[in-house]
């Protein structure tokens, strides 16, 4: 029986929860919002986690209804992520391990995610697509490791939704991606933007400035270009949302064709913020069903970041034999998903 | 590997005394984890004097070195409220806890 507490801060969520064999005994979680046509900076992120972690901490004590003597570990996000926000986590999770006496333990962002997605979904072997604002892989169990078979070359295809909604000014509540998503439903009229896969791999940021041009065609001004008539683009902002998720999750969903077809895989498992997204899903059951293989996704108390799943991650590693000496307890920026032997499962 | 300060480099040493030992090696142990980001060309040297945390900072720029000083006040800060919320000496137990349990897994609920 191992109960553990986790502690999530990676980007603008800061999450904390606590879970014992399987079961969710707490889970609570605190979003930094931004104001439209605003990202989130590393500064204020630490800043608003600061404010609420302790609170939420102690939230997650009362809602679990344990003492601090029930833990058997305590799990902090490692990796990867932004830094000073990630710092808040480790600081925390270093005291109380020091305070209560208590082994920490380190644990992969995205790993998190997929333990979270497996657990939740009861998702055995699946192809992983791991999609949010600060990743994008393809990913498949195989020999102790969690191999990455194709991700983005440069931006995650989260940041590319959330830096269009700042580009149109949505708002950032409760999600940029969310309002991207509800906006993009009323729509029905395809503007063709780049495709760019690249055999496994992928990649947004010429997408993301094709459509930035669209969406504000005045702005940056080609001097070159000889002034020629305005062209006649009559695009709503619903129209850019819709064309956009119709493009990129369509890149995404070919991407994960070809892993299953390479691994002769029969399960898709979606995780991460970007996974909430009911499009992509629908987009991505569909290709499932015509292979005869089966999605797996969870809603938003689990795709979106939270401490569970470090606390559900961290437990499997706790329970495996995994132990961290308390001057590893760093914190990293990039930490690969494959860097994590995978000792507790035995596939 | 850390940085090549200067001959002359800009110093600053903190003096943070904690109300027992034990809190300020907790405190030392939680903040000496990390380095310093390497492009900000700042030594960060931690020591203990019993119950007084010692932190001997050094940087080539001034600017540099006000801002690992700010960032480390803000990580000692976190520390010593997650110490003051959690920590034993607390008199009104939100989350009661003896030195008997320390090291214990106990639990009454059954599995």
């Amino acid at each position: 029986m191992v109960c553990a507490l986790g502690i999530e801060g990676s980007a603008n969520k800061i999450g904390i929860g606590i879970i014992r064999d399987g079961k969710v005994l707490a889970n609570v979680r605190r979003t930094y919002i931004t104001p439209p046509g605003e990202g989130f900076l590393p500064k204020e992120t630490a800043k608003h986690h600061r404010e609420a972690i302790l609170g939420l901490v102690e939230s997650s004590l009362k809602e679990a209804q344990l003492k601090s003597s029930d833990l058997d570990v305590i799990c902090y996000t490692k990796g990867p992520g932004m830094a000073p926000p990630l710092l808040v986590g480790a600081i925390v999770a270093r005291t109380l391990s020091l305070l209560w006496n208590i082994p920490l333990l380190g644990v992969n962002h995205c790993i998190g995610h997929i333990e979270m997605g497996r657990l939740i979904t009861g998702a055995q072997n699946p192809t992983v697509l791991y999609v949010s604002g600060g990743n994008t892989q393809v990913i498949a169990y195989s020999n102790k490791r969690y191999r990455i078979f194709g991700e983005t070359i440069d931006i995650a295809v989260g940041n590319c939704l959330d830096r269009f909604a700042r580009i149109i000014k949505l708002s950032n509540d409760p999600s940029p991606g969310y309002n991207i998503e509800q906006l993009a439903k009323s729509s029905n009229r395809y503007i063709k933007l780049p495709y760019v896969v690249k055999g496994m791999d992928v990649s947004f940021s010429g997408i993301l400035s094709y459509i930035e041009d669209l969406a504000e065609p005045g702005k940056r001004q080609n001097k070159r270009k000889k002034p020629q008539e305005e062209e006649v683009n009559n695009y709503s902002q619903a129209d850019l949302c819709y064309s956009l998720q119709e493009t990129i999750f369509a890149m995404l969903v070919e991407i994960t064709e070809r892993a299953m077809a390479h691994c002769g895989s029969n399960e898709v498992l979606i995780v991460g913020g970007v996974g909430c997204n009911e499009r992509l899903q629908e987009m991505m059951r569909i290709m499932c069903e015509e292979r005869g293989g089966k999605l797996f996704a969870t809603d938003e108390r689990y795709c979106i970041d939270n401490g569970l799943m470090i606390a559900h991650a961290g437990a499997e590693m706790f329970r495996s034999g995994t132990r961290m000496p308390f001057e590893e307890s760093y914190v990293t920026q990039r930490f690969r998903t494959d860097e994590v032997l995978v000792s507790w499962r035995d596939d | 590997m850390m940085p090549q300060i200067a001959n002359k480099p800009n110093e600053s040493i903190i003096r943070v005394p904690f109300e027992t030992p034990r809190l300020a090696e907790i405190a030392y142990k939680v903040l000496g984890v990390d380095q310093e980001p390497r492009r900000n060309f700042v030594k960060k040297t931690l020591s203990l004097e019993n119950d007084v945390l010692v932190v001997h900072f050094q940087s080539d720029q001034v600017k540099s070195l006000r801002t690992a000083i700010t960032s480390f006040f803000e990580c000692l800060l976190l520390c010593q409220d997650t110490i003051n919320q959690f920590g034993d000496s607390k008199k009104e137990k939100l989350i009661p806890e003896s030195n008997d349990n320390a090291g214990t897994h106990s639990s009454s609920d059954s599995p």
